[in-house]
């Protein structure tokens, strides 16, 4: 595994990145003198803000408050994006209800985000398309860690991996599903990569140790 | 005590892999088998798991765009192409029509090129060795078309969010034009060697069927899932890059097995080569690169976008914060999503079989195991 | 019946083998005759990295801005200065450059704000040692001696 610090490491200046995404070719005016390094300040913490979502109008918004009411709790669009933030209990009657009645019988991932300093700390996100309307929707559920959020493998047999890897990755058990296995580390791995609080170099060399019995080097 | 003959045929358990040449990487399938006959299978991945999806929280968004062409690796400009667009969506900036063509003509050039490696390591397997010299050496030709172009011949890093950083060398659309009409003949030449060859035929004609509401229901894309007859493609369904502007087909067969994949692929090689001499002519001028910042800072919001890959859909997931690094970063890899139905092709089938549709799903072990 | 007859008479291997015997012709045959002949790497090849120097007085262009190092996803530059108070310029003393944690992206390159690093077209960086990857600022300037193998 490649080392994660962040780039820049100690220095604790902000990395810049992107200059890479400036010009076409490199104009090269020679930088004046004594250019002194940037102080090594990182930007003032902005108030956290929020995703300017507006609300999504459509048949199929409209359809899916009524058939569940209170469960859906908000339907809006992002850069013409639509989503649905449900209850976590429904999210499998809606993405039945969706394949049966609207025709999303694609189900293209189930994926989550970890967001520690919520209450709720975890997203999942399940990304529906529907051939016939050539329409795209994800309907996301709002849990806390340790919550078993019922599993789609019923609904859609593709979750079934996608699901096992969302346990992998952030220690989301799904409540019904036939092989609740890590997939992509090893079975005896501690702690669940993508988790922000996950040490990165910590847990790397505490495995290198116990099972190659080497210095990881990082 | 069961009462069992000296020549009870009993279950035996198979490892293939993961040091299998056949399973193209580091995959290691279990299969039970009953005789000839498998029973059943389980795919072991995540040896190449490399956490590029937590590199990618650690990185900044440029700094992330050379490890995209890490995980489908025959493949890199396509990943990169899905990984810009994601983060243009979330900028909401489009990059600039010349940069949109140039974009179109190297991705379809690399999708001929993951064809290529595809047709033949698969007739390898199938025990054909002559394609894969040819395919080969056609393959060179376009890499050698991105290392004049960008520097690189496999890990390219050929597009920069926004844009592109390089201007096309002196003669690429010359050599692009060369390439298109020296290709031509070629595909036809491999149908020559294989399409009527009855080994060939007897190898994979009703091998490995998936029909199209099974795919559906796996969440298979790509080639396998036109070779069901489903008439999709993300090129048409929705455009992105100005694929809107190209005349091209989707190519579709009917029988869902490992025949028609081979077909289609085939087919979809011409198709890539039309829309590239169709692009080639109609480069527009102007500049390449849109109006990004030097510092990529996307407001908070999340945006998923896709891309035809030459394997299936290519999702990125981005979730940003505000701040100059990716919050989250999923990638849909299509090969993951595709390897899943290879327990529903070949559950029945013989162990022989098991090469021929593995390497029909065209997987790549690094975008599996990301 | 034409099914038939073309199985009888092997067409499909007849076909087959007439594409292999066209190919036999000179013109299709690809062979890059490596240790022997170098082969010609395109001008815009991403290979070795090389720290320029000026030709006229043979001081290094760097100028020590650590904009390349701050730049590489895999952080594996480091660039160190002292300031020099006759010119109030920051002058260069090291610069070290791992080559075995490189992947070659050009990021760097694209960084630096006066040409100073450059990824050249010398591709051959192998080495017997680990430590041999990482190259100082004398391996920088002077770019990698392979040896040429002739026959
Ligand atoms: S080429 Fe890329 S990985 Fe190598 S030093 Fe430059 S920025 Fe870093
Ligand atoms: S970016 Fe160029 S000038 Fe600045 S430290 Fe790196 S090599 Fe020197």
């Amino acid at each position: 595994m490649a080392d994660d610090q962040k780039p820049g490491g100690s220095e604790a200046a902000p990395p810049p990145g992107s200059e890479a995404a400036g010009q076409p070719a490199k104009p090269a005016p020679p930088k004046p003198a004594a250019a002194p390094p940037k102080p090594a300040a990182p930007p003032p913490p902005k108030p956290p803000a929020i995703m300017l979502a507006t609300p999504w109008e459509s048949d199929l918004a409209r359809e899916l408050k009524e058939a569940f009411g209170e469960a859906i709790g908000e339907t809006s669009t992002y850069l013409g994006q639509n989503f649905i933030v449900a209850k976590p209990g429904s999210a499998i009657p809606i993405l039945e209800y969706l394949k049966l009645e609207s025709d999303f019988d694609y189900l293209v991932d189930v994926t989550a985000v970890d967001w520690p300093k919520r209450a709720e700390r975890f997203d999942v996100v399940y990304i529906l398309y529907s051939f016939s309307r050539n329409e795209r929707v994800r309907v996301k559920i709002f849990i806390p860690d340790g919550y078993q959020p019922e599993t789609a493998v019923g609904v859609h047999l593709t979750a079934d991996w996608l699901e096992r890897e969302v346990y992998d990755m952030f220690g989301i058990e799904f409540a019904g599903h036939p092989n609740m296995r890590r997939i992509l580390m090893p079975d005896e791995w501690q702690g669940f990569p993508l988790r922000k609080d996950y040490g990165i170099l910590q847990q790397d060399e505490r495995w290198v140790q116990e099972n190659l019995g080497i210095e990881s080097g990082q | 005590m069961p009462d069992s003959t000296f020549l009870d045929s009993t279950e035996l358990v198979l490892n293939m892999g993961p040091q299998h040449p056949s399973t193209h990487g580091v995959l290691r399938i279990i299969l039970k088998l009953d005789g000839e006959k498998v029973l059943g299978t389980e795919c072991i991945i995540g040896y190449l798991h490399r956490g590029v999806e937590k590199i990618g929280e650690n990185r900044t968004y440029a700094q992330f765009n050379p490890y995209v062409d890490r995980m489908d690796y025959v493949a890199a400009i396509s990943n990169g192409l899905g990984y810009c667009l994601a983060v243009e969506k979330l900028l909401n900036v489009e990059a600039p029509p010349r940069a949109q063509c140039i974009r179109v003509i190297l991705t379809e050039l690399n999708r001929i090129a993951s064809h290529l490696l595809w047709l033949g390591t698969h007739a390898l397997d199938i025990g054909a060795i002559t394609p894969v010299f040819y395919c080969l050496r056609e393959r060179e030709e376009a890499l050698k078309i991105f290392e004049k172009y960008c520097g690189a011949r496999l890990t390219t890093h050929a597009f920069r969010i926004g844009g592109l950083l390089y201007e096309t060398y002196d003669g690429f659309e010359q050599e692009i034009r060369d390439f298109c009409a020296m290709f031509v003949p070629k595909v036809d030449e491999y149908e020559e060697l294989l399409t009527n060859n009855r080994i060939w035929i007897g190898r994979l004609k009703d091998v490995g069927i998936l029909s199209a509401d099974e795919c559906k229901e796996y969440g298979v894309t790509g080639p396998v899932l036109r070779a069901a007859g489903v008439k999709w493609d993300l090129r048409k369904a929705q455009p992105y890059s100005g694929y809107e502007k190209y005349d091209f087909e989707i190519p579709i067969r009917q029988n869902g097995d490992t025949y028609d994949r081979y077909i289609v692929r085939m087919e979809e090689m011409r198709q890539s080569v039309r829309i590239m001499q169709q692009a080639v002519e109609a480069i527009p001028e102007g500049p390449i690169m849109g109006k990004v910042g030097k510092v990529i800072k996307p407001p908070v919001g999340e945006a998923y976008v896709s891309i035809e890959a030459p394997k299936g859909e290519l999702g990125y997931y981005v979730v940003s914060d505000g701040s100059t690094q990716p919050y989250r970063l999923r990638v849909r890899p299509p090969s993951f999503v595709n390897l899943q139905a290879l327990d529903r092709m070949i559950r029945g089938g013989l162990v022989a079989d098991v090469v021929a549709v593995v390497g029909t799903l065209d997987i790549v072990l690094g975008e599996i195991d990301r | 019946m034409r099914g038939l007859l073309n199985r009888i008479f092997l067409v499909d291997l007849f076909q087959g083998l007439w594409v292999t015997f066209r190919n036999q012709h000179p013109k299709y045959i690809y062979t890059e005759q490596y240790p022997a002949e170098r082969p010609k790497v395109a001008e815009r090849y991403r290979g070795a990295p090389r720290l320029n120097i000026n030709p006229d007085n043979g001081e290094t262009l760097c100028i020590s801005c650590n904009l390349c190092a701050l730049a590489c996803p895999e952080a594996l530059i480091v660039v160190t200065s002292e300031r020099n108070e006759a010119t109030k310029r920051k002058d260069l003393t090291t610069f070290t450059y791992d080559t075995s944690r490189c992947m070659f992206c050009g990021l760097c390159e694209d960084a630096c704000p006066v040409d100073a690093l450059e990824l050249t077209q010398d591709f051959e960086m192998a080495t017997y040692t680990r430590e041999g990857q990482i190259w100082d600022r004398q391996m920088l300037e002077e770019g990698p001696k392979p040896t040429q193998y002739k026959c």
